[in-house]
């Protein structure tokens, strides 16, 4: 690999990193500086590739890395985030006059379902442990390999196994307790909420249908719909679909509210 | 050397106990075909364990040289047992106990993946006052053996 094939090449896969380290951080600003911090190490470290895997595979090493080093220090979210930043948003009126101005005004300002349980999956996993995290994100999201995410974090794929195994059986757990459109008695409703607030004028349950985890919720096992729900986040790119702009000004907010929250905790 | 592994009846997953006037060790022992490392995995990573393994109900603390941890076991759901980690070599041998007693987990790897190995002796001078207080812990070992068995296995032949 030669120094001027690395630019181009790096580029098919950089909106896919760029998407990573955002499910990883939940922040717009870290997910920037991590794809150019990690722009700027392969290309100073481009002479130790040595082939043995992709070249995305090693780049994705690298900004692991990064995400590690910059997450490691912080403290875990927990499982009910959502709970916690929906009491803090019900009292916070700059927020909603700033999310219907996006609504409003931007070209990414739609409100979606679909795009809300992509952004909903992104605060709950970082309820998990970080190497959890970073394995479920790397093969369910991504679709790299078993072997190939032991490569990116530098473990045996026994390990990785185990990390996702227990990361799976988290999650759906999580979202069989919580999310109500998977179990009737699911407690968290926000998407179905939210979509009443910034689209009054739609009706929920027409829009479910169109998504195929919550039309096919009684039919299918809980691992069958956990796959239909990383089957979204394959699909979504957080930084470029209709409702980007919408979503990730939620996501600072969810952010922010968890650094103060987990800051009074101690 | 324990008596799981003096003993080859116990090697099926079947628990095995001992007793003398100031003690009582129990054993079992399993063959599991799956990675020393995430059968290790699976008994170290503690607030993971309550999922897998149906004898404990709660455990909190951290599963490391020199930890402590809080374990709350189905023997006796209301008594959280306060336990520190006595030995912690990677793959191989956690101890953990109180001054009662101590638990030894050993994992021997084989060409079928590792011999698993759990066995906890309690005793002391005072023991044969109380030993008839203290429930059996064969159904638990077995339970225990047969949980991180299935867990151990499931995950290694998964595909995901």
């Amino acid at each position: 690999m030669t120094i001027d094939k690395l630019t181009p090449e790096f580029e098919t896969f950089q909106g896919e990193l760029k998407s990573f380290i955002l499910r990883m951080t939940a922040s717009v600003q870290d997910a920037e500086d991590i794809v150019q911090e990690t722009y700027i190490k392969a290309h100073a470290k481009l002479n130790t590739f040595r082939g043995e895997s992709s070249l995305k595979t090693w780049v994705f090493s690298i900004a692991s890395n990064l995400a590690r080093d910059l997450l490691r220090a912080k403290k875990r979210w927990p499982e009910n985030v959502t709970d916690i930043c929906r009491e803090e948003v019900l009292g916070n009126r700059q927020f909603f006059q700033e999310a219907l101005h996006i609504r409003e005004t931007s070209p990414q300002g739609n409100f979606e379902i679909k795009e809300h349980i992509a952004f909903c999956f992104t605060c709950v996993s970082r309820s998990l442990p970080l190497e959890q995290q970073l394995a479920l994100l790397l093969k369910e999201a991504y679709g790299f390999s078993v072997k190939e995410t032991a490569q990116i974090l530098d473990q045996t794929d026994a390990m990785v196994k185990y990390y996702l195994h227990t990361s799976r059986s988290k999650m759906i757990d999580i979202f069989d307790h919580r999310c109500s459109l998977i179990n009737k008695q699911g407690i968290c409703h926000q998407c179905t909420e939210l979509n009443g607030i910034f689209n009054p004028k739609q009706k929920a349950q027409e829009e479910l249908v169109k998504i195929e985890m919550a039309k096919d919720a009684e039919n299918k096992s809980k691992e069958e719909l956990f796959d239909l729900r990383m089957k979204i986040l394959q699909e979504l790119d957080p930084f470029e679909s209709g409702a980007a702009e919408l979503q990730l000004h939620h996501l600072e907010h969810n952010r922010q509210v968890m650094e103060r929250y987990l800051e009074e905790k101690g | 050397m324990n008596n799981a592994q003096t003993n080859p009846k116990s090697q099926t997953g079947k628990a095995f106990t001992s007793k003398t006037l100031f003690s009582r060790e129990t054993s079992v022992s399993v063959n599991i075909e799956a990675d020393p490392s995430i059968v290790w995995a699976l008994l170290t990573h503690a607030s993971d364990v309550p999922r897998w393994n149906s004898t404990v109900v709660s455990m909190k603390g951290e599963i490391k040289e020199g930890g402590a941890i809080e374990l709350k076991s189905t023997l006796d759901e209301k008594r959280v047992f306060k336990l520190k980690v006595k030995e912690f070599v990677p793959e191989k041998r956690l101890v953990w106990g109180d001054s009662m007693g101590s638990r030894v987990y050993t994992l021997d790897k084989n060409a079928g993946g590792v011999l698993f190995t759990m066995s906890e002796k309690i005793g002391g001078p005072l023991f044969p006052l109380f030993a008839k207080m203290i429930p059996s812990f064969d159904e638990s070992f077995e339970k225990f053996a047969a949980d991180l068995k299935k867990e151990a296995e499931t995950i290694q032949g998964s595909k995901k």
